[in-house]
């Protein structure tokens, strides 16, 4: 099979890379460039631990063939981390204790960083709404919707300040 | 029409392999730069065994949790410390870690005794100082450790732990089968829709005594999951075998709460000491999820006047229990 020509960006990078054409996003980002920061759960866009944010929308990256992602712009976990500083949903979720064993952590944060871009004032029910298509069989959710509303409380004090 | 009810549930849990040896083994390595290495076979698989572990060891050696690096579950460096199940690691490797820590805190007291020129017993290690009683002295953990390697005296312990159980006497069952229990109560409040047979649990209330809680936002997290996966017993998980075959192996079909299904649990946590425990604790991990599915199923009965014998509570199932009451209500001339 003829090699596709992909070209798109992750995470503020521009990328280019010759893959099989059958290949899923998933396994382009874990395979070809390494983000193995991305989980793959059970591979049929149940469980959510694939998340990536593709043109600012959530998507299940096992459900999204690569060629899809041409020219489109892709958010992993490793680029939540701006500069190496942790994102406020980042900082709190180790704070709140909303990581057990992890696996779902990368795509809950991800399905959480696409709500409160787009709602900054998210209720709980608006919170368990955005990750429920997000599965943890950990922590019950508990402290992963405390975290969200931490970090959503953090963000909204950061930019008052930034616009006093 | 909704129905609202609230339900209870009790339960009395047994911490380790029942009524046999299940040991657990650890080493302490206290290093002369004052930090220190915890070896253990304890598998952490998200429920924050090596979290509990690093702070039952920096407690007993007086130094901070930071400064406690624990390299557990590798086969081909750490002792054995038996499965990560049975609600058993806090309890049993706790034990052997601080076993192993207490010996290597011996090992610092000595030296730091001969140092000061005082009795060992009244040596203490805290904040990463040797105290004398009550009061801090000028020496740190750090120079009595490099004083012992120079002399060449290593400041390290192993340790283990096996849960002090009797084999069950076949013919009667009697025995001791666990050395400690954990015990809970659990609340539920349900809402109940007698048309579509859709039962939501609007909150738990959970209580638990785990021993000394050494984590409580661990134990917190624990007690909230079993709670979460109690839902699912009662509410929607369901293996459906066919000629021995699963019918629903996918998460679209073996259906198990998102965050949607999960209320607001509030966990009480209490701390009745267990004198064999590791600074007092026992276990949480499945005691979290025992009582929860009973608790439901009182709800339910509470706001439908009907028992349910079966989980989990599908809505097909709720009407159908509806439907059979109502017609025998009829058919008796109600």
């Amino acid at each position: 099979m003829a090699a596709f020509h992909l070209e798109m960006k992750v995470n503020g990078e521009l990328v280019a890379v010759d893959i099989d054409p059958g290949m899923r996003l998933l396994d382009v980002l874990r395979e070809v460039l390494h983000l193995t920061g991305t989980k793959e759960g059970c591979g049929e866009g149940e469980c959510g631990a694939c998340s990536v944010i593709l043109d600012g929308e959530l998507v299940d990256s096992c459900l999204v063939m690569a060629p899809q992602a041409y020219g489109k712009e892709v958010v992993t976990i490793e680029g939540v981390a701006a500069l190496g500083q942790l994102h406020p949903l980042q900082e709190a979720f180790i704070e709140a204790g909303a990581v057990q064993c992890g696996f779902c952590t990368p795509g809950m944060i991800l399905a959480a960083k696409v709500l409160l871009d787009h709602n900054p004032n998210p209720d709980r029910q608006e919170i368990a709404r955005a990750i429920s298509g997000n599965l943890c069989r950990c922590t019950g959710y508990s402290k992963i919707i405390k975290a969200v509303e931490i970090a959503a409380s953090r963000i909204k004090a950061e930019a008052g300040a930034a616009s006093d | 029409m909704k129905k609202r009810g609230f339900g209870i549930g009790c339960m009395s849990y047994g911490i380790g392999n029942t009524g046999l040896p299940n040991p657990a083994g650890a080493f302490v390595d206290f290093l002369d730069d004052g930090t220190v290495i915890v070896l253990t076979g304890c598998a952490d698989i998200g429920q924050g065994s090596s979290t509990i572990l690093a702070q039952i060891a920096a407690e007993t050696l007086g130094v901070a949790f930071e400064d406690v690096v624990v390299v557990a579950g590798d086969t081909g460096v750490t002792p054995d410390a038996g499965a990560t199940s049975a609600s058993r690691q806090t309890y049993i490797s706790g034990n052997a870690v601080f076993e192993a820590a207490r010996k290597a805190r011996q090992e610092v007291i000595a030296g730091a005794a001969a140092v000061l020129g005082v009795p060992p017993e009244e040596i203490n290690l805290k904040n990463g100082r040797v105290w004398h009683g009550e009061e801090p002295t000028s020496l740190s953990i750090k120079e009595v450790i490099s004083k012992c390697r120079s002399e060449g005296i290593l400041t390290l312990g192993h340790g283990w732990f096996n849960p002090a159980t009797t084999r069950l006497d076949p013919a009667t069952g009697q025995g001791i089968p666990y050395a400690t229990y954990a015990f809970a109560t659990q609340v539920a409040e349900v809402e109940v829709d007698t048309e579509t047979g859709i039962v939501e649990v609007k909150r738990i209330v959970a209580a638990h005594d785990v021993g000394r809680a050494i984590n409580p936002q661990n134990v917190e997290g624990q007690i909230e999951s079993g709670c979460s996966m109690g839902i699912g017993y009662a509410l929607l998980e369901e293996v459906v075998v066919k000629e021995g075959e699963i019918q629903n192996p996918a998460f679209s079909t073996y259906l198990m709460p998102t965050a949607m299904d999960v209320p607001e649990v509030y966990p009480i946590i209490v701390e009745e000491l267990e004198p064999t425990g590791p600074y007092g604790a026992k276990g949480v991990g499945e005691p979290a999820l025992v009582p929860t599915a009973a608790a439901i199923t009182n709800a339910v009965a509470d706001a439908l006047g009907l028992r349910f014998y079966d989980l989990p509570l599908t809505p097909e199932r709720v009407v159908a229990e509806i439907k059979k009451s109502r017609e025998k209500k009829e058919d008796d001339g109600q």
